[in-house]
């Protein structure tokens, strides 16, 4: 009923927003790079604010509640929530931080910190961080230019996902371990008909940056050293095999990790990609929810025998912003990250994988037959996103994504394809 | 004989053109009533998905291929809107809200109008292309800028600050939409009144504004189901404790992972509840102040 904008889609207003915002960022005088990163102070400031998407999400809503009511107790403080929807969440708080109306605590996605730290008002956490048990690679998951302006909350990675009780319909007696292994098994699991998709790869524009694992697969670095090297024959080859999967119909047209939830609850699709936490969305979506016991994640599949099999890493950090109460807010980030209790306790009500050792260790965590071999299998062989570290991350991946789908529906071949991505690509990449 | 055969004749000879003239006429009625079921099919079909899913238990909502009757009825999506509180304050911000937008938009939309309308003075067309030209900016760009300013002023977080950003887009259509309702009124009414020796204040007030009053109607109407319907101004400026219901829903049950389908159709049923009623009330008012409004003389 809105008559504003006729002509502009909400996704596009939000992504004028979000420009908007970064705009705002970049152009304030004080936002600035890692010149501006303070560490933690404590002003004997108590109070702060927790601002995050997480806090009203029907699966985490509880045991978050739960996680601060516990730490006012025993620490006194008192902590003010405040959340916005996952999907705005990183434009809100580009916004207010920009209008320095929000300090404290805040939850932020891997991808984003990139962006929030050209705000320049991230503490730098390392000091926090220290000896608090983290692994390196969750560490990492929180750091820019070497700077921990994150602490790793919950830790993972984006992997393949099968469905054991058609794998067995389907009379496949090991998960594959090869490129060509694993294309023979779509093809036995489209046999078994029934609207069944074999492999519900991402095909919508949103998420189709998940072809860079299997650019990396088929021996491209896609970007080095700030160099994009999408279009070389690497990419090529992954890009060519991805059609070839989509003409075959072993892939699906326009799907993304929503739908691909949704067809893998219901038993229509054989295999999917997801983080683990993913499992809670694809229970909730089955009629039978005992599909959670046949959940088989296993390593993506390399080109060659001996090759070493990657994922895209994933997670979600806690950031401290500059102000009043950062000292405050800092040790509530520490205690919810880091306290082994406290991190294994919100694994076993959410599913969110801890990021310390010693929680992962715990028997609550290890006693998770899923999350224990997702972390065997696929999480040791996650990489970080390459663009993360560029604020622009978003544009970039939407300029490779935009060219892969061209190549699938046939209007560009896989070569101009890449070769009009990395141009594009490169060109957000120098800014 | 011939000419009682000739009657006849005639008469069936005038019949076929009628006949064919009536099965052309049946066939215009066929292709018109099929137009307009394809099109309410089109148009209330999302409506029937909305309360189909509303009522179906959260397995079947995700059934491939999906079921166009649900197969199993609940009532359980409603009961869990029971253990929502905060909806009941995301419905009140709403109300609030847009019932304020409303009588703003209405109150300033009919002066500017009227004055528009009735008045000739210099710079009145450009004023009026003017306040349009608000329409012209994409919301996100003025959306920052109201940011930065009601964040220096202290407005952020509050009722005002979401009316008068809202105002921000009903106003400008307001007023041209009472322009061209005023423009349908005589001037010789005015000067009927001003022979009798009313006042400006008396013109406006007891004589204008109950002839306009469906147009003021269509306007409010316009200027509420835009201030019920705003996400975008109304998640940034609001904060938590004034957040209304398009926000308050996504932020309730579209989450990371997944959205629970089910649980919003039920909210989203529930809480359009007053917009439906409001609409059905003043129906026959908004359908008479558009469609004079819409044409000049």
């Amino acid at each position: 009923m809105s008559p504003t904008l006729p002509s502009l889609s909400r996704r596009g207003v939000l992504g004028l927003l979000g420009a908007g915002a970064l705009t705002v960022a970049g152009c304030a005088p004080s936002a600035g790079g890692s010149g501006g990163t303070k560490g933690v102070s404590d002003d004997g400031v108590k109070d702060f604010t927790f601002t995050g998407w997480s806090l009203n999400e029907a699966a985490t809503k509880k045991p978050l509640a739960d996680i601060v009511a516990g730490y006012e107790k025993s620490s006194g403080a008192h902590v003010r929530t405040v959340s916005y929807p996952y999907n705005d969440y990183l434009n809100q708080l580009l916004l207010q931080v920009r209008g320095g109306n929000v300090t404290g605590v805040a939850q932020c996605d891997g991808a984003w910190l990139a962006t929030l730290k050209a705000t320049g008002k991230l503490t730098d956490l390392g000091a926090i961080a220290k000896g608090a048990g983290y692994t390196d690679a969750s560490l990492a998951l929180g750091q820019v230019d070497g700077t921990q302006y994150g602490l790793p909350w919950t830790s993972g990675a984006i992997g393949m996902v099968g469905n054991q009780t058609l794998f067995d319909r389907a009379g496949i007696k090991a998960v594959p371990s090869t490129v060509d292994d694993f294309e023979a098994m779509l093809v036995s699991l489209k046999t078994l008909g029934n609207g069944i998709v074999p492999y519900a790869a991402m095909t919508k524009v949103d998420q189709l940056k998940d072809i860079i694992p299997w650019m990396w697969t088929f021996g491209s670095p896609v970007v080095d050293n700030g160099k994009v090297t999408v279009g070389d024959d690497g990419s090529v080859e992954a890009v060519t095999w991805y059609k070839k999967l989509y003409d075959r119909k072993l892939i699906a047209p326009a799907l993304d990790r929503f739908d691909a939830r949704a067809l893998f609850g219901q038993g229509k699709v054989g295999v999917y990609e997801d983080a683990p936490v993913g499992r809670g969305a694809v229970v909730a979506a089955a009629k039978d929810k005992s599909i959670a016991d046949h959940l088989t994640p296993f390593a993506r599949p390399v080109q060659a025998k001996g090759d070493k099999p990657v994922a895209f890493a994933w997670g979600g950090v806690l950031v401290v912003l500059q102000g009043k109460g950062s000292g405050a807010a800092a040790k509530f980030a520490r205690s919810v990250t880091a306290d082994q209790a406290t991190s294994a306790g919100y694994f076993v009500r959410t599913g969110n994988p801890p990021t310390t050792t010693r929680a992962l260790a715990d028997p609550k965590v290890t006693a998770d037959r899923f999350v224990s071999d997702f972390g065997k299998r696929v999480t040791v062989t996650a990489r970080t996103d390459p663009f993360w570290a560029y604020p622009q991350y978003a544009q970039i991946e939407q300029a490779l994504a935009t060219q892969v789908q061209a190549a699938l529906t046939g209007k560009s071949t896989p070569k101009q394809a890449m070769a009009d991505a990395r141009a594009a690509m490169q060109k957000l990449v120098d800014g | 004989m011939t000419a009682a055969t000739a009657a006849p004749e005639r008469t069936a000879a005038r019949e076929v053109p009628r006949r064919a003239a009536r099965r052309r006429g049946r066939g215009a009625r066929t292709g018109a009533l099929a137009a307009v079921v394809v099109i309410g099919c089109f148009g209330l079909l999302p409506v029937y998905w909305l309360v189909a899913t509303a009522f179906s238990p959260t397995g079947d909502v995700f059934a491939f291929p999906p079921h166009l009757v649900p197969r199993h009825v609940t009532l359980a999506h409603f009961d869990n809107l029971l253990h929502t509180p905060k909806l009941l304050r995301y419905l009140v911000n709403s109300v609030v809200v847009s019932l304020v937008t409303a009588a703003l938009s209405v109150v300033v939309s009919a002066y500017c109008a009227y004055s528009f309308s009735k008045f000739r003075y210099r710079g009145r067309r450009s004023l009026m292309y003017l306040v349009l030209s608000s329409q012209m900016f994409p919301q996100a760009l003025l959306l920052i800028t109201i940011y930065l300013v009601f964040s220096a002023t202290g407005l952020l977080n509050s009722y005002l600050a979401l009316v008068l950003s809202f105002a921000t887009f009903t106003l400008p259509l307001c007023i041209w939409m009472l322009k061209g309702f005023f423009d349908t009124i005589p001037d010789e009414l005015i000067e009927a009144a001003r022979v009798d020796g009313a006042p400006n204040r008396v013109i406006i007030h007891r004589i204008m504004m109950p002839v306009a009053a469906p147009g003021l109607v269509a306007a409010g109407l316009f200027a509420f189901i835009r201030g019920w319907n705003d996400f975008i101004f109304a998640l940034t400026l609001a904060g938590p404790d004034r957040q209304t219901l398009p926000p308050g829903l996504v932020n309730t049950y579209v989450g990371e992972f997944q959205t629970a389908w089910p649980d919003l159709m039920a909210a989203s049923l529930v809480t359009s509840l007053p917009v439906v009623i409001a609409f059905v009330v003043l129906q026959r008012h908004l359908v008479a102040g558009l469609a004079s409004g819409a044409v000049k003389g």
